[in-house]
């Protein structure tokens, strides 16, 4: 669009708002006369327009409340500051920011004098205020850079420049093109060939420093770059004596956040955490490298180096770190009192001299352990020669990576909550506090939860004409700290999900109802738009010790107020409380529901605070729906499983996620369905009447090839039958009948499941299946663009078919290159743009585009399906016959539309009806 | 180099405008640290009980920032413009550094912990909105530069129309089509699929 064209939609825009909104599509059509592109464009506008309000300004709000959060920060000053890049430093002339860390941040610049590329590293003005031990670890820095080892970083200067407002101090070292081996673990755990030679040359690099008398003090991951070439560099020798008393300064600061500042800090819990910045912005310290001595507080020497390795070799070994806690203080009792698991739990191929090595390393007793890098780095040389010899690298290198392969979730750096938080005794001490205040607030929520669920829920049975439709909008947190706000959603999530169990009363989905998250809304308008006869609104507030929460019910339609409710709670009496309200709850429901429906909503699905809190988390992450999210979903709800072994929510929550991931070819579809399969099975083994459960094992029989479309269909309508508000179940139901070729059935679910949840994108989405299905092209695209005001196109895959259909080619096209810039690398992009190039002939390029889905798919044949969409769209009849065979073969199809119009060419075959036969598809 | 007056500040800004880069240099981790003390106060102020309102706070900012008494009626109108773009590149600078971060960082391994901490999506929210910004600038740059003035340095209505020299009237026309139109370009970017 042009400018010009912009200034004539504007101008229609505001036309269009002087008028009531009932006159403003009659006045469009009018004012357009056939300009179709045009009122499309106003008219989307003006349906924005209704949900636009105060988005801005809620962008801000919180980022506000975080920069104020760091202010308690002083290290963090140099993370607000402009930023280098494209300024001089010295004689550096500063070209990109390579990353940013604890010790300030790195940047990439040219030496103008020397003529090569450096890393320059800036070391916040907290670090360096103290000129005399500046001074030393100057002298460190070079004096092991002076020793010129190939696996020491080499440093070329440790100067100082004027920056705007101070003088900033940087170190300028070799530039090392290559990734962390942080970076690298990520990926999963190394083979034993590779992490034993990555340890010989990190234990190289110490043997060398402390025959000079350096230790390093910091041993971890983040701190060895691997070189493309494989040759390691060990970084930052000295660094962490800079930051050693850094904290004591903190311990001051973290005062004003509450009644920390009395509380006595024992000196044995004071860590010598070395600092890194995390995401947060926060000071932490990861004390998972660090040696006994270090948490003990006591000084560390070139032997507790020798334990870091250890650290870092048994994590590249299994992937794991050997000492894991849910907090600081967990991690550093591992580390003096736990032995980690032996090797062979993690990795059962491991050769057991390795574990001899490992084991001494991590002694806690630095007097038992080895003596001197130089040992270690002996027995290691010896342990490589020797399996080189008898061939045994090979072979187990060979069966790691067979056993390494299946999923990639594995290869996430090991759980979550290893690496802990904390610089400070007073920190961590602080975050326990904090903790068992949370797990308070946790446990009064969820009860609050069940308690305004059963009010709300008797005062709409109770109303003359029965509310039989409800929207719970979220809860709005008035506490100023914003780090609650997701236990303030979990709470109106917990009403959601209790009221969706009773039956005869409608509610919005989560999805739908979350839009509204943080808005000054209009009830009338909202309840309206989202088709709504009810909605509920509450806020939250905690001040100390006190918790208030209040949950009104307002009749949209008659536009007055049924019930309004305040809970009055103290944090201390969360046991109290919790006989109360069950009480409550029995008292008023007892004329009102069936015994079973009463069980249903008294029910608690975990008495485990710690699991509830994972499980939150895992719900959270599972909304969003990208690959890593979806990846980091797995993690909570694994740990939520790990809390309490009896969480059946945890386990729908866990098979819903794999079968997402098998369905979007994130993971090999028949992996995924069996993963969610056996997930969704655990659940119901639990509680047989667990609604999710259900709909997740029906979800999974109709997702994936071959279907099973009467057991699927039969889990989800028993899914709808205990939880009749459940969005999704009627929408896999709805998919799962237009799979069958049952079109109008399959549409009504479609439309029960859009009424549930309104503002979902892929339910509005699918709603253009059956149209376009039969053939009805215009109106298939016209519900397409709706869904697409809602989200961004191209989630599914038959999107591209109604495009080519009304033979959008270009526009499409262009729509696609757009989409690419935000989402690289997704194969359904790829898989659009070969569809356009096929239905236009082109078919140089539509090959291309095979060629390349074909390399993404790989032995998985996760693309199958859509490779030969592509063949059929070029008439290659036998090519595109050929890959639906692979595919079904590998179990690989999934989301089969047989009616669609892309296998026209095909349909006639009597090797078409034949696969149909095998997918389980009725013809 | 001691807090510069608000005299020397102001001086700053002209050099600025004038075509002096260095002076934006100087000019915004002073502003950066005006901004995080305020906040700051106002988030520690407990009997007021009221949600902090970035607008505010950033108007707050510029207020104590610029010696408004010396400067001219007209240029005043201009300053609140500088003033707005300065706001946007640091708040949009400190929001990229937070995704930085947070990429960067173990994001997992911190949240567990401490649920309480877990970061909001707010900086990537304001990175996306400052993206969808410069694209309604090619379109329609007077409309971006009104949601500027009143999102990236809390101008009034009234403000916004004198810095414009435009009427209020067309201020809240264009805020009204700009809102609309970056709300919706941001729901077509937003990358989440839901099955």
């Amino acid at each position: 669009m042009t400018s010009e064209q912009f200034l004539r939609v504007g101008e229609l825009y505001h036309a269009a708002m002087e008028l009531a909104p009932e006159a403003r599509l009659d006045f469009l059509a009018e004012a357009c006369d056939g300009e179709d592109e045009l009122r499309r464009e106003v008219e989307s506008l003006l349906r924005a327009r209704q949900q636009a309000d105060g988005f801005i300004a809620g962008k801000v709000a919180g980022l506000v409340a975080e920069m104020a959060a760091q202010q308690k920060n002083p290290s963090l000053a140099t993370s607000l500051t402009l930023s280098l890049v494209g300024r001089s430093l010295s004689h550096y002339q500063v070209l990109s920011l390579l990353g940013a860390g604890g010790m300030g941040e790195v940047y990439l610049a040219q030496d103008t004098r020397l003529e090569r590329k450096v890393a320059l590293k800036l070391l916040p003005p907290a670090f360096t205020r103290d000129p005399e031990r500046l001074r030393r670890f100057e002298q460190e820095a070079r004096s092991v850079s002076a020793l010129n080892h190939p696996n020491i970083l080499t440093i070329y200067e440790v100067g100082t420049a004027l920056t705007e407002a101070a003088e900033t101090h940087f170190i300028a070292t070799e530039f090392i093109d290559g990734q962390t081996l942080r970076e690298r673990l990520r990926g999963g755990r190394l083979g034993l060939g590779e992490a034993l030679d990555l340890a010989i040359q990190i234990a190289s690099a110490l043997a060398a420093a402390h025959e000079a008398g350096i230790v390093h003090r910091d041993i971890k991951p983040e701190n060895v770059m691997l070189r493309r070439d494989g040759i390691v560099k060990v970084l930052d020798f000295g660094l962490a004596k800079l930051t050693e008393g850094q904290r004591d300064e903190g311990t001051g600061r973290q005062g004003d956040r509450g009644s920390v500042e009395s509380f006595p800090i024992s000196p044995s819990l004071r860590p010598s955490v070395p600092l890194s910045q995390t995401e947060a912005g926060r000071l932490l310290g990861t004390p998972q490298y660090m040696s006994p001595e270090q948490a003990r507080g006591q000084k560390a020497d070139v032997r507790s180096d020798i334990f870091s390795l250890g650290v870092v070799l048994y994590e590249m070994l299994t992937g794991y770190p050997p000492f894991e806690g849910v907090n600081a203080i967990e991690v550093m009792a591992a580390i003096l009192n736990r032995e980690p698991a032996p090797l062979k739990q993690k990795v059962e191929a491991l050769p057991d001299e390795l574990q001899c090595i490992v084991s001494k390393a991590l002694r806690k007793n630095r007097e038992e352990r080895y003596q001197t890098a130089r040992d270690l780095l002996n027995d290691l040389k010896d342990l490589k020669e020797e399996l080189a010899f008898t061939a045994k690298l090979e072979r187990a290198d060979r069966v790691e990576r067979d056993e390494a392969a299946p999923f990639p979730a594995e290869a996430l750096p090991t759980a979550a909550g290893t690496a802990i938080p904390t610089t400070s005794s007073a920190r961590v001490i602080f975050g326990e506090i904090k903790r068992h205040k949370l797990a308070a607030l946790i446990a009064l929520l969820a009860l609050v939860a069940a308690a305004v669920s059963v009010g709300l829920y008797w005062q709409a049975q109770k109303t003359s004409v029965p509310i039989d439709s409800i929207a719970v909008l979220p809860f709005a947190n008035q506490n100023r700290a914003e780090e609650t706000d997701y236990l303030v959603d979990g709470l109106t999530e917990s009403i959601i999900n209790n009221l969706t169990q009773l039956p005869n009363l409608r509610v919005i989905a989560r999805n739908s109802v979350f839009g509204y998250k943080g808005k000054e809304t209009d009830l009338i308008g909202a309840g309206q738009a989202l088709g709504a006869r009810a909605v509920v609104v509450g806020r939250v507030l905690q001040r100390g010790e006190n918790l208030t929460i209040s949950a009104e019910l307002v009749d949209v339609r008659e536009n007055k107020q049924l019930w309004g409710q305040q809970y009055n709670r103290k944090l201390a009496d969360v046991f109290a409380v919790q006989e109360e309200i069950a009480k409550e709850i029995s008292e008023k429901l007892r004329a009102k529901l069936s015994g079973p429906e009463r069980q249903q909503l008294a029910k608690r699905p975990t008495e485990n605070l710690k699991a509830f809190q994972y499980y939150t988390q895992g719900r959270a992450y599972s909304h969003r729906r990208t690959r890593e999210e979806l990846l980091t979903a797995i993690r909570y709800f694994e740990r939520a499983i790990e809390e309490d072994r009896n969480y059946g929510l945890a386990y729908a929550g866990l098979a819903n996620v794999y079968s997402s991931l098998g369905a979007y070819g994130y993971l090999s579809p028949s992996e995924g369905r069996r993963k969610a399969e056996d997930a969704a099975r655990k659940a119901l083994a639990l509680d047989e009447n667990l609604a999710e459960a259900h709909m997740v094992l029906g979800q999974v029989y109709v997702h994936f090839t071959p279907y099973s479309f009467s057991l699927g269909d039969g889990e989800l309508r028993h899914a709808i039958e205990l939880s009749p508000s459940l969005a999704l179940a009627h929408w896999y139901l709805g998919i799962s009948l237009v799979f069958q070729g049952r079109l109008d059935e399959g549409q009504e679910e479609l439309l029960k499941a859009r009424e549930l949840d309104p503002l979902s994108p892929v339910i509005a989405r699918s709603l253009a299946i059956p149209p376009h299905l039969k053939r009805d092209y215009a109106r298939a695209l016209e519900l397409l663009q709706q869904a697409n005001e809602l989200g961004p196109p191209f989630g599914t895959t038959f999107e591209i078919g109604v495009y080519i259909q009304n033979r959008l080619f270009n526009e499409t096209l262009a729509e696609l290159e757009k989409a690419k810039r935000d989402r690289k690398n997704d194969p359904i992009l790829i898989y659009g743009t070969g569809m356009i190039y096929a239905a236009r002939g082109e078919r140089a390029e539509a090959l291309r585009i095979i060629k390349e889905l074909e390399e993404m798919s790989g032995e998985s044949l996760s693309q199958a399906h859509w490779i030969a969409k592509i063949y059929a769209t070029l008439n290659e009849k036998e090519l595109a016959l050929a890959w639906l065979d692979r595919g079904l073969a590998a179990g690989a199809i999934g989301s089969f539309y047989k009616d669609e119009p892309v296998w026209d060419s095909i349909r006639s075959d009597a090797r078409f009806g034949d696969l149909l036969r095998r997918m389980g598809v009725p013809q | 180099m001691g807090n510069p007056s608000s005299h020397e500040i102001t001086q700053l800004l002209v050099a600025w405008n004038q075509g002096n880069q260095a002076a934006l240099e100087v000019l915004s981790p002073l502003i950066n640290q005006e901004l995080h003390r305020l906040a700051k106060r106002y988030m520690a102020d407990e009997r007021q009980g009221h949600l902090l309102q970035p607008t505010a706070l950033v108007n707050e900012a510029w207020l104590r920032l610029i010696d408004w008494q010396n400067v001219e009626w007209q240029n005043r109108a201009h300053f609140l413009g500088l003033a707005a773009q300065i706001m946007r590149r640091i708040l949009v600078d400190f929001a990229r550094a937070r995704n930085r971060e947070k990429r960067g960082g173990d994001e997992i391994q911190v949240s567990l912990t401490e649920a309480a901490n877990i970061p909001s999506n707010r900086s990537a929210g304001l990175v996306a909105l400052d993206d969808a910004l410069q694209a309604l600038e090619k379109l329609a740059p007077r409309q971006a530069r009104v949601v500027e003035l009143r999102f990236f340095a809390g101008l009034s209505d009234e403000e916004s129309a004198e810095a414009l020299h435009v009427s209020i009237g067309t201020v809240r026309r264009d805020w009204n089509l700009a809102e609309a139109w970056l709300f919706r370009e941001l729901k077509r970017r937003e990358p989440t699929r839901d099955v």
